[in-house]
């Protein structure tokens, strides 16, 4: 279990590797799109006014708080730190952002996502609503992963949920299940 | 050492070690959940405070009663007569080239009172490219409505649009060139610059562009008649010179 025993990460399962691989993309990708956004908060603010979907003033506090959440998941993911919770925030965030994204094409909105800054109208024959969505949707699948499976090595979770040593003690031992639900 | 002292010893152990978790657990929680209050109060008090409106704040003379937009044509229109409302923005070239093709029309008509014509001054290409120069040159233009010349420094801005969007409006050319050549001096002049430095009409206009945004305007430029939308493609369907039909048809 412990990252420190050299021969434990031989030993572990194919499937931790994926869920490396699936958190450090999504968490990278949400990391860089919230960095692009926080330095100019009122771009951010007009981008998601201009999905038209939220009312005025919330968009407003939308736009400000989704760059810094942004932040904060992908430090959370990149470093594996709460990593279920944090994969279920990421996902949400690809599902607003897929259903957000889908709205605008369906009403013929012609913008650019903003979702590394800028956004923007733009003419319709430059929207790139199906690569948009397809590279959510990619994301998504790797967040919906790593809720499934959060365990993975390098992970600050392997030293914050550590089992107890119980070798030498009596007590009932934590059930394997137990150890994932709090991830 | 008896059996039970024993089994005792290691229940404390166990029980101390599992508060220990449990504290470790907690704490790094709270910390993230802290860092991330944290970040968005500090987020929305710097947002609130770069919209909040300074003690110096001014609304130009020939704003709109509802402070949307600046009147062009003041007093002119005969009773009864459409209101235009053009929506642009200085950074934008497609505004410069509907200025140069139905701008001396839409004046005119203004000029006769046949519309009442209202500007209204959007800023948000500041954001699509990261400068400053619309709400710039929005607060320049509406310094000079103190000086009863807003609309020649309207169109001198667009005169001095830069080839390259994105380049933007020195401030040289907003508080000096522009000034000289739509004729603002002595007093005025020293208002003006005095306006222009001091970013007066700055929550003015920064209010134009919210209050075109709250309206669903996000691109220009942009032609409401009476409110309603005129589309673009409708009005590049005339000639300069049937505009003025063309706005009585959709009244």
């Amino acid at each position: 279990m412990s990252d420190t025993s050299a021969v434990s990460l031989y030993r572990r399962p194919w499937q931790e590797w994926v869920t490396l691989a699936a958190r450090l993309v999504l968490g990278v990708t949400v990391l860089v799109a919230g960095l692009l956004k926080v330095t100019r908060l009122d771009a951010s603010v007009q981008s998601v006014r201009l999905y038209q979907i939220l009312p005025w003033d919330f968009a407003g506090f939308v736009g400000t708080a989704l760059p810094i959440l942004e932040v904060v998941v992908g430090l959370l993911l990149i470093t594996g730190t709460f990593t279920r919770v944090s994969a279920v925030v990421g996902s949400l965030l690809m599902l607003a952002f897929i259903i957000g994204i889908a709205s605008v094409w369906a009403r013929g909105i012609s913008i650019d996502c903003g979702c590394f800054g800028g956004g923007g109208a733009i003419e319709a024959s430059k929207t790139q609503y199906p690569l948009e969505i397809l590279r959510d949707t990619g994301l998504l699948l790797a967040g919906a992963w790593t809720v499934w499976r959060p365990r993975a090595p390098f992970a600050v979770d392997n030293w914050l949920f550590a089992p107890i040593d119980h070798t030498d003690s009596a007590l009932e031992p934590i059930a394997e299940d137990d150890k994932e639900s709090t991830r | 050492m008896s059996q039970s002292n024993r089994e005792q010893l290691r229940r404390n152990q166990a029980a101390q070690a599992q508060q220990k978790r449990l504290t470790r657990i907690i704490g790094v929680g709270a910390a993230v959940l802290v860092v991330v209050l944290i970040g968005v109060f500090v987020a929305v008090l710097f947002q609130n405070q770069a919209h909040t409106v300074k003690a110096s704040s001014a609304t130009p003379p020939n704003a709109t009663a509802s402070k949307d937009g600046i009147v062009v044509n003041p007093g002119k229109a005969t009773a009864g007569a459409p209101v235009v409302e053009l929506f642009f923005d200085y950074q934008c070239p497609v505004c410069k080239q509907f200025e140069g093709l139905y701008g001396a029309s839409l004046k005119s008509l203004a000029e006769s009172g046949a519309i009442e014509l209202h500007y209204r001054n959007m800023t948000f290409l500041d954001n699509n490219l990261n400068n400053d120069a619309s709400l710039r040159a929005g607060i320049g233009a509406a310094c000079s409505d103190f000086a009863g010349k807003y609309s020649a420094y309207h169109d001198e801005i667009y005169t001095n649009q830069p080839a390259k969007e994105g380049d933007g409006y020195t401030d040289e050319m907003l508080s000096t060139t522009i000034p000289a050549t739509v004729g603002i001096t002595g007093a005025d002049l020293t208002t003006f610059q005095a306006c222009y430095k001091d970013q007066t009409t700055k929550a003015f206009v920064q209010g134009m562009n919210d209050s075109a945004s709250k309206a669903g305007v996000n691109a220009t430029p942009t032609v409401h008649v009476n409110g309603k939308d005129l589309p673009l493609q409708t009005i590049a369907g005339v000639q300069p010179d049937g505009l003025g039909d063309l706005i009585k048809q959709n009244a």
